[in-house]
């Protein structure tokens, strides 16, 4: 892997003035951001693309943020989602745990913290997913298949994983 | 010779009826003395003239008067305003009744009782008017516990509209906030700002952020005063916490010249609690004695923090030798947003937020103030 590698983020945010400048931040500090101004809309770019970690506000008209989070996470099992909530009410925040949000952060937020907790989920979403591809390699070679099924079953997997 | 006639049996019948009559009246008048001896209620007579005639116990007990002390005076007087009980009994006499009336009396230590009176007028049985029965109750008790529910009311109510416009605030809080991250960033990669231009950019945004996180920590607070999760639970040594506590001010107790001495019951201390709740409260009171220091200034300034065990309860006192608090400010220190620091130096929320915790807690947080002299707050905690 490079040693600066290409963190993919999804942002969700109907306050569409805090995405465009928090786009251009992320952009900046080397991020490879899409910006979405609801929770449809991003279940729809998560369709098409591949994400590494998920911003997501909690309140949005239309589909909120534990509802985007949960559709998010069954287009893409390994992405990481952070939840931003105004709220001052953890329920919701637990909520997002139960659906497996990485982090939860107050709004407003730190900058300097956000890019340290998009950092760490992405850190998060490899390891998660280097150990399930470990395992399933395992069961390849444990199911008895032979040469060629192995190849292509890995073929398979390597692209299922995004690994090359 | 025993006469017989019919007159003689006639007087004796009557005499017959007379002690009937008596045995009654002595019924009926102790009937009204123990009525009178037994009673809470402040039964009362008075005379046309609204002298007193007659004083229960109840009375006594309420307002603190013998009956010796207030017989043969005008009960007009053991009112807290004698020309307002003047307007009762002119009711009273012109109605036949004035009828559960709440009204103030003055204890004989001075201080107001409030009474629910109904005050009677005493007429015979030709209808003249000789005077009039008073009952009342004392509700002052009852009447202070209803403030306090309004008023629990009342600061959750602010609470509620508070914590509504801090969660507003915070979005467009965010946007400065990131707008002013990016005016640096592009300011940073600019070419052709003089160094000047680029050190008064620099230094305007940083004070942008510094407001932003000003208001991000009232908005926080606010939000955390209404937040309605439960304490988490689970061991907590008090006596570390404390020093820990007092460990993370001390660069700030060091610069300020202030001695604090840490005089712990003896052994651990450890109870269960929620560690991060109780520390909010100790860094919230500790703030607090080192400002009330610094703002009677001059030297020797102390802060004294001591743990005992008070019944079933475990104490941590925080004192200072600072300014005191004032008479007509001690009333108001629970008050949400009341605040006797300069703009920017206090939101108000600190102690209402401090006191909310402990009643989680289980416990309560009372202190103790002498103007000019020092404050002692005092965090009563359940051992269990």
């Amino acid at each position: 892997m490079n040693d600066k590698p290409d963190i993919r983020v999804l942002l969700i945010d109907d306050e569409e003035t805090l995405i465009e400048y928090l786009s251009k931040r992320l952009l900046r500090e080397g991020f490879t951001v899409k910006a979405s101004f609801s929770g449809e809309e991003a279940v729809e770019v998560a369709s098409n693309n591949d994400f590494d970690v998920a911003v997501v506000d909690l309140k949005m008209p239309g589909m909120d943020g534990v509802e985007t989070q949960k559709r998010l996470k069954k287009i893409q099992p390994f992405l990481q989602s952070i939840v931003l909530t105004g709220h001052g009410t953890l329920d919701s925040a637990l909520e997002s745990g139960k659906q497996d949000a990485f982090k939860y952060l107050l709004k407003p937020i730190e900058y300097e913290n956000l890019v340290e907790t998009i950092r760490e989920a992405y850190e998060s979403k490899v390891q998660l997913q280097n150990a399930k591809f470990r395992e399933e390699v395992e069961n390849i070679y444990r199911s008895g298949m032979g040469a060629r099924g192995i190849k292509n079953a890995m073929n398979k997997l390597r692209k299922i994983y995004g690994i090359e | 010779m025993e006469s017989s006639d019919p007159p003689g049996s006639h007087s004796k019948e009557n005499a017959q009826e007379i002690l009937g009559l008596k045995m009654e009246l002595l019924q009926t008048r102790r009937y009204l003395q123990c009525i009178l001896q037994h009673s809470n209620d402040i039964i009362f007579a008075t005379d046309a003239g609204g002298i007193l005639v007659s004083f229960g116990r109840g009375g006594e007990k309420a307002l603190g008067y013998p009956r010796e002390e207030v017989a043969g005076r005008p009960i007009r007087d053991l009112a807290v305003d004698p020309s307002e009980f003047d307007r009762l009994t002119a009711l009273a006499q012109e109605m036949g009744n004035a009828a559960h009336v709440e009204f103030p009396f003055r204890h004989k230590a001075g201080h107001t009782i409030y009474c629910d009176v109904s005050l009677i007028a005493f007429t015979r049985a030709e209808g003249q008017t000789v005077g009039t029965v008073g009952i009342g109750r004392d509700v002052t008790q009852q009447k202070k516990l209803q403030e306090d529910l309004i008023r629990v009311d009342r600061l959750a109510e602010i609470g509620r509209t508070a914590s509504g416009i801090a969660h507003e605030i915070n979005n467009p809080l965010a946007i400065i906030g990131e707008i002013s991250g990016w005016i640096r960033t592009v300011a940073g990669d600019a070419k052709g700002l003089t160094p000047e231009d680029r050190e008064e950019i620099e230094r305007a945004v940083r004070f942008i952020q510094e407001q932003t996180r000003r208001c991000r920590s009232i908005t926080h607070q606010l939000l955390s005063f209404v937040r309605d999760s439960g304490p988490s639970r689970a061991s907590v040594d008090i006596h570390k916490l404390l020093e820990e506590t007092v460990s993370f001010l001390n660069p700030d107790l060091k610069y300020k010249e202030i001695l604090v001495s840490i005089n712990l019951m003896e052994g651990p201390l450890v109870m269960d609690s929620d560690k991060q709740m109780l520390e909010q409260v100790l860094v919230n009171l500790l703030s607090n004695a080192v400002y009330a220091v610094e703002e009677k200034g001059g030297k020797g300034g102390r802060i004294d923090i001591a743990t005992a065990r008070v019944e079933s309860m475990i104490e941590i006192r925080i004192s200072d030798n600072g300014a005191g608090i004032s008479e007509e400010n001690q009333k108001r220190m629970f008050d949400l947003f009341f605040t006797t620091k300069p703009p920017g130096k206090g939101t108000g929320l600190g102690l209402p937020i401090c006191q909310n915790i402990i009643r989680k807690l289980g416990g309560d947080l009372s202190f103790k103030t002498e103007a000019g002299e020092g404050t002692t707050f005092f965090v009563r905690l359940p051992v269990s």
